[in-house]
């Protein structure tokens, strides 16, 4: 118990300066932020109560305004995504996917599963992290462009990040 | 009395869902309360100081431009002082106080975290409450317009840099003083949008745009930008201009901020008007 505390807390701590000084330094055409610090909230375990949940992504979310100078804004979005997580989870499960102390992963729920589940929740994150950004719907398609786009580097990175981390030849 | 407490007690992952929602949306739309309270100088302070150690190293890879800039500024004020001058007449470069009085006063900051990317951007700038910055002072850099100051602790400031929703600039053309205003749409850090010219303003590509003197913010005359692509409108009374920002806010490495010497007075007169 103590060990997945630490475990999550280091990853909580690493994501979130790797978002601030790596990420939000990328900076492509004015489209592209990819928003990789939720692969927090992806990867939190299966048995995380609820409230946790919803507590944890709204620090992981609150500190990453501090460094943003947008306090409100990923904290929305990231209790947004943990509030839909069980309900995605539950949706696209068939009920034999789940092993009790672990998160979920590529490797454990197969390619297909964890491509449904990280695609649903970082475009919820993303949507809600932009259009509330904007606030106006004047630009409605040209956000919905860098939500896109947006989305599909995350993804990218998640699916990197996780391939490193149980190489095949396991 | 029993149900309803049976039905919180259910129901409690929503409310919380709820209850973290509302704090964050509360926070997102007082933003601007809460850049004069307290919070923020703490955690400005706390995240100053990890994007000070991160600029600091990546201040090494600017030092070859930043030099040349620096030899250029040493060169130019070289060529301004008055040895440089041929003094044909003495009496021609006498001074006097009472004839030019400190109005503008500059204070040279580093950035220490900018974005382009976001649809509003900001800047971080490693001078606070402790240097003299107060809110609402204008960031130039050289003779081109940069931002505002919104949001000041002791030793940091945030910067709403033109590229920012909130942004808008009072502009006029260099050529014939016709009031504009200059905001950005979002995308292309380059570009900014110039909304309403009056359709009798004969606008030619490369006009130059520069800053209006009518806001307290900024003084007369700085370099906004100069005319991209215009269109002239059929039914309505307005042409619409995209102009190229003379400023690349993706290279900004030391800008400065303006501290006007004369803003007390202007407010009083202004305060006494009304």
């Amino acid at each position: 118990m103590t060990i997945l505390f630490l475990k999550n807390t280091g990853r909580f701590i690493f994501l979130i300066l790797f978002q601030v000084l790596i990420l939000n330094n990328i900076q492509y055409s004015g489209y592209i932020n990819p928003y990789f610090y939720i692969y927090f909230i992806l990867l939190l375990p299966f048995e995380t109560p609820r409230w946790l949940l919803l507590i944890s992504a709204f620090l992981l979310g609150i500190s990453m305004d501090v460094f943003t100078n947008t306090l409100g804004l990923n904290a929305a979005a990231c209790v947004l995504m943990a509030f839909v997580r069980p309900f995605v989870i539950s949706a696209i499960s068939t009920g034999t996917e789940f092993m009790a102390g672990h998160s979920p992963s590529l490797k454990n729920q197969g390619v297909k599963w964890f491509a449904y589940y990280s695609i649903i929740l970082v475009l919820v994150h993303h949507s809600a992290l932009f259009y509330l950004e904007i606030f106006r719907f004047t630009e409605f398609f040209q956000t919905l462009l860098r939500v896109l786009l947006s989305s599909a580097f995350t993804l990218l990175l998640v699916f990197i990040a996780e391939y490193l981390s149980y190489p095949r030849g396991k | 009395m029993r149900y309803l407490l049976y039905f919180l007690q259910k129901q409690y992952i929503y409310f919380l869902f709820l209850a973290l929602e509302a704090i964050s949306l509360l926070l997102l739309f007082n933003y601007n309360d809460y850049q004069n309270s307290a919070l923020a100088g703490i955690s400005n302070g706390i995240a100053g100081s990890v994007l000070n150690l991160s600029s600091n190293v990546s201040e090494y890879f600017s030092l070859r431009r930043v030099n040349r800039i620096l030899a250029e500024d040493n060169a130019r004020l070289h060529s301004n002082r008055s040895e440089a001058f041929y003094k044909a007449d003495t009496g021609s470069f006498y001074q006097h106080d009472t004839l030019y009085k400190l109005e503008y006063r500059y204070i040279s900051a580093k950035v220490i975290n900018n974005s382009t990317d976001k649809r509003n951007n900001f800047l971080m700038l490693n001078k606070g409450h402790r240097q003299g910055i107060e809110n609402h002072m204008g960031v130039i850099m050289g003779d081109r317009i940069i931002g505002q100051v919104v949001s000041v602790s002791d030793h940091f400031c945030w910067v709403m840099s033109l590229l920012n929703k909130d942004s808008r600039i009072s502009g006029k053309f260099k050529k014939n003083n016709q009031l504009v205003n200059i905001e950005w749409g979002g995308g292309d850090y380059r570009l900014g949008e110039v909304k309403e010219i009056p359709k009798h303003v004969v606008i030619h590509k490369g006009d130059t745009i520069i800053t209006s003197g009518n806001s307290d913010i900024f003084p007369e005359g700085l370099l906004i930008g100069t005319i991209d692509k215009f269109t002239i409108a059929q039914e309505e009374n307005f042409n619409y201009a995209t102009i190229t920002f003379a400023t690349d806010f993706n290279s900004l490495s030391f800008v400065e901020v303006l501290i006007d010497m004369m803003r007390q007075e202007k407010e009083n007169l202004k305060k006494s008007f009304k």
